[in-house]
């Protein structure tokens, strides 16, 4: 192994000591609007956005939004459209022919429509990905304007995986021509309750 | 070849180069689009910049730290002094695990230490995920961008490739049904790997954890369905703590591709439950380049590419030009560390008109380097006699005034009197697409007397 020998060129070859810059957080202030800054960056992104005043409709929503669903994977307790139930010992290469996937979002982003969701809220790590279509579910209160709020708040969690998703699986690979739905999600909507 | 003979090649088709050109100009204005719209952007930059300086001051220590965390979420650290170790620490990996298919997503490490073949030598499939990756693995080439790996291919011979390879019908070159094979075909190949390699864009020496961001999930559907996880890093992807992870998530891909995020950043702290996670902590020339205090700046790049959108060279040469697994601005930097010989060219295939520096989120001064690595190169390597003798005969001519007015009237004169057949002769190359400017009556100090005679 040439773990000691790198360390030791590192050592020899490193500059003198530089500070940790202070951050300082205030000189990314804005004074906007969340939900709206959310809104337009998701459209941006490619996603769509649903506005919901409580959970209450929130199966009649999604109904309405994918009526072709059948094989459908809920991991929330507010949506019972779940029609394959899913737990942490489900193999993943199982999920291969999901419609669409329901996981409650922690954090959003204002700043670049991204959601942050956490290994707890999904189950299985490969869903999020795999499925065909994805809805993510968060509070109004809990949209951010940028990415250091959310990573203040998510601070003190258990750190196992997490990920912030930001509209559907996306390529540009074919003469820079964006085509959505390149492996993983080609749909994403993200309800704000 | 030198750099200059293979942008010649690139440049024989007119069409496509200026195709090239506008396609990476309206990626670098997207950029700017996306960096005026948030708040605090050259602060941004400032405390990246200043965050990856105190990285390369400290590096050992946040190694250290890193290693010990990763290892305390059960992840295995492996340390690779250059190229050869590093593939051979992976092919151990997949030994133990009989692990015969691979998914990669986009790494350019590996790249660099040419695992593809190394593992192919080995009776091991490797199969590239992401869609611009995979079609300059069915082409048999390197990617010519580091963000943008197939941006030399024009849709219709993706079409052909996709015929070839995948057995698809004639489209035509048709960006969304290629993009549907393409999906169909990865996706067989995620389900079936036995192991998913990964690059890696931050380590976060307070956490052990790292993140990848892709826009298609091609990491995250190989990392989550395989059994093993390897993720390979240069060692100077370091960050010291997780909070910082917001400075860079916001410059990243404002500064790639002009999106506000990538669709898919995501942060690896532990493996799954049944699953291995290996991270590959790799040199290769990364302790010399920060031995050298002119070009250890260099080691703050994030790898967006946003040098080589707006570089004016880049853009009109190709990617492939540049002979080097980085091209652009910041390859052409990296590059003459790694060997001055092979690359002495790279460092002139610049105008130094500073815009990679402008746009680099990390602030590295690319085209100071740039200038730096010329003088070095015409010191120690052998430069063409005509290249050399003009260059000895200028510096004489500058150090003395008489001279200089002489040499400047008679200059002028020949601006003027010069045929055109010798300006655009053969042996002059700089003459191949240019002309001498246009000159018009006298030298400033000339205009001057005359104005102030009147
Ligand atoms: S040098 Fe700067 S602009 Fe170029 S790829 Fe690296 S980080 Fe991006």
């Amino acid at each position: 192994m040439s773990r000691e020998s790198i360390l030791n060129a590192v050592k020899a070859n490193k500059p003198e000591a530089l500070p940790l810059p202070d951050i300082d957080l205030s000189v990314f202030d804005e004074d906007i609007n969340l939900i709206e800054r959310f809104k337009e960056n998701i459209e941006f992104v490619g996603g769509r956005l649903l506005e919901l005043d409580g959970l209450d409709t929130l199966d009649i929503e999604i109904k309405a939004l994918y009526p072709e669903a059948t094989k459908i994977v809920s991991c929330m307790k507010e949506s019972a459209l779940g029609t394959v139930p899913v737990s942490k010992d489900t193999d993943p290469h199982t999920l291969e022919d999901i419609d669409l996937t329901i996981i409650k979002g922690n954090y959003a982003v204002a700043e670049n429509g991204a959601v942050w969701v956490s290994e707890d809220d999904i189950i299985v790590r490969a869903l999020p990905f795999i499925t065909n279509d994805l809805i993510l579910v968060v509070p109004k209160n809990a949209v951010n304007l940028h990415m250091h709020q959310v990573f203040d708040a998510i601070s003190e969690r258990e750190r196992t995986f997490g990920v912030f998703i930001s509209g559907p699986s996306k390529t540009a690979d074919i003469e820079q021509c964006l085509v959505v739905g390149a492996h993983g999600a080609i749909s994403l909507t993200v309800v704000l309750y | 070849m030198a750099h200059a003979e293979a942008a010649a090649k690139f440049n024989e088709n007119e069409a496509k180069v200026n195709w090239h050109d506008k396609a990476l100009w309206f990626v670098r204005q997207k950029r700017d689009k996306q960096a005026h719209k948030i708040q605090g952007w050259e602060q941004l930059r400032d405390y990246a910049s200043a965050l990856k300086a105190n990285v390369l001051s400290n590096l050992d220590n946040y190694l250290v730290q890193f290693e010990e965390n990763a290892k305390k979420n059960g992840v295995t650290v492996h340390w690779a002094a250059n190229a050869e170790e590093h593939n051979k620490i992976v092919h151990s990996i997949l030994q133990k695990h009989n692990a015969k298919k691979i998914v990669k997503s986009k790494s350019m490490l590996t790249e660099e230490c040419h695992l593809n073949p190394f593992l192919e030598a080995n009776d091991i499939e490797v199969i590239d995920t992401d869609l611009g990756e995979r079609i300059v693995q069915l082409a048999q080439e390197p990617p010519s961008h580091i963000v943008l790996p197939a941006i030399h291919k024009t849709k219709e011979e993706v079409d052909e490739l996709f015929q070839e390879h995948l057995g698809t019908k004639p489209s035509g070159g048709n960006p969304e049904y290629l993009t549907r094979e393409a999906r169909k075909h990865l996706r067989n190949k995620f389900l079936q790997a036995d192991a998913a390699i990964t690059g890696v864009n931050f380590a976060v020496a307070d956490t052990g954890g790292f993140v990848v961001c892709t826009n298609e999930g091609n990491a995250d559907m190989g990392a989550h369905l395989a059994k093993v996880h390897i993720a390979c890093m240069g060692m100077e992807k370091l960050i010291p703590q997780e909070k910082h992870l917001g400075i860079f998530l916001r410059l990243l891909a404002r500064s790639a591709t002009g999106q506000p995020i990538t669709t898919y950043s995501s942060y690896f702290n532990k493996p799954e439950e049944g699953k291995e996670m290996h991270i590959v902590i790799v040199d290769n020339g990364r302790t010399e380049q920060l031995s050298r205090e002119d070009f250890r700046r260099s080691l703050h790049c994030i790898r967006c590419g946003a040098c080589m959108n707006t570089c004016p060279i880049y853009r009109r040469s190709g990617g492939h030009s540049y002979d080097a697994t980085i091209p652009g601005p910041i390859g052409s930097i990296l590059s003459p560390g790694k060997d001055l010989t092979k690359h002495s060219s790279l460092p002139f295939a610049s105008t130094l008109c500073g815009s990679c520096s402008d746009v680099c989120p990390v602030k590295i001064n690319i085209h100071e380097q740039l200038y730096k690595w010329r003088q070095i190169i015409v010191k120690d390597v052998p430069q063409p006699f005509v290249k050399k003798n003009i260059m000895k005969a200028v510096g004489s001519i500058l150090a003395k005034p008489k001279t200089y007015d002489f040499v400047g009237k008679s200059t002028r004169f020949m601006l003027k009197n010069t045929p055109k057949s010798l300006i655009n002769s053969k042996i002059n190359t700089w003459g191949h697409a240019r002309d001498l400017p246009e000159v018009k009556g006298d030298n400033f100090e000339e205009w001057y007397k005359k104005k102030t005679e009147k």
